[in-house]
């Protein structure tokens, strides 16, 4: 396995991260229920559709439409 | 280059590509689009629910069923994926299409990064093609199926979906199509 590839992936991650971040409406993030706050907290570290759909109770396209509502941009 | 005419799409995919304006040009790139059945669980909004009924019933998508060596080989690629450090491990439901890509030549359609990287670093998944949004929209323009200015294409799909491409993979994709 090629660490020059793993080291550029791990690159476009932090990118992408740093986009979210950025980006988020921090402001509705916070006044989520706690289990949403999470769940939004969750992709924008990871970027996981899925993962962050089953923490927060939802189907992978309502936990899409909350994520546009709160500013996060799928950078993919 | 000639590709398979059959492609598997997962959630993820399907979900930003219904809110594109031209979400139906898809259907001229391939003749069909498999959706694993837990897709259907996964959609909820009318637009999106309308789209894939539409295309179900015109036959340009069609459900696919895992069968038993899709399952093992999709398990295998979860455990893999998390053995290697560094690498994200992929879930159940990319895995599958990854493992049907596998096995039958589909191109993956997917924006999971996890099944990105996968199919990068995994030396048995070194067959399968992956195309994100973005390399299906630059196969979509250079066929010559949109005739419009790229950077204006790629806009109006990150305006509709709220999507935004990696701005260097961006200009890669931009530079190749006015070479």
């Amino acid at each position: 396995m090629s660490l020059a590839v793993l080291e550029r992936w791990r690159r476009l991650e932090e990118e992408a991260r740093e986009i979210r971040r950025r980006e988020a409406d921090w402001e509705f993030i916070e006044k989520q229920p706690p289990r949403i706050k999470a769940a939004l907290k969750y992709y924008i570290e990871v970027g996981d559709l899925y993962i962050a759909s089953r923490i927060a109770g939802l189907t992978v396209e309502e936990f899409n439409d909350l994520r546009k509502k709160a500013g996060i941009p799928n950078v993919v | 280059m000639s590709f398979n005419p059959f492609a598997i799409a997962d959630t993820c995919l399907l979900i930003d590509w219904a809110y594109w304006r031209r979400r139906d040009v898809l259907f001229k790139l391939f003749n069909t689009v498999f959706i694993p059945e837990a897709v259907l669980r996964e959609v909820r909004s009318e637009q999106t629910i309308e789209w894939v009924a539409t295309s179900l019933a015109e036959g340009y998508l069609a459900l696919i069923t895992e069968t038993s060596d899709v399952i093992e080989l999709a398990t295998r690629l979860v455990e893999r994926t998390r053995l290697i450090p560094g690498l994200r491990g992929v879930d159940m439901p990319e895995a599958i299409c990854l493992a049907i890509g596998k096995l039958r030549g589909y191109v993956v359609l997917t924006e999971n990064r996890g099944a990105l990287m996968a199919v990068d670093l995994l030396e048995e998944l070194s067959s399968v093609t992956v195309w994100r949004s973005l390399e299906i929209i630059r196969e979509v323009i250079k066929r010559g199926l949109i005739n419009e200015e790229p950077e204006k294409i790629f806009k109006e799909y990150e305006v509709d979906t709220k999507h935004r491409f990696p701005r260097t993979d961006l200009e890669v994709v931009l530079h190749e199509l006015k070479g």
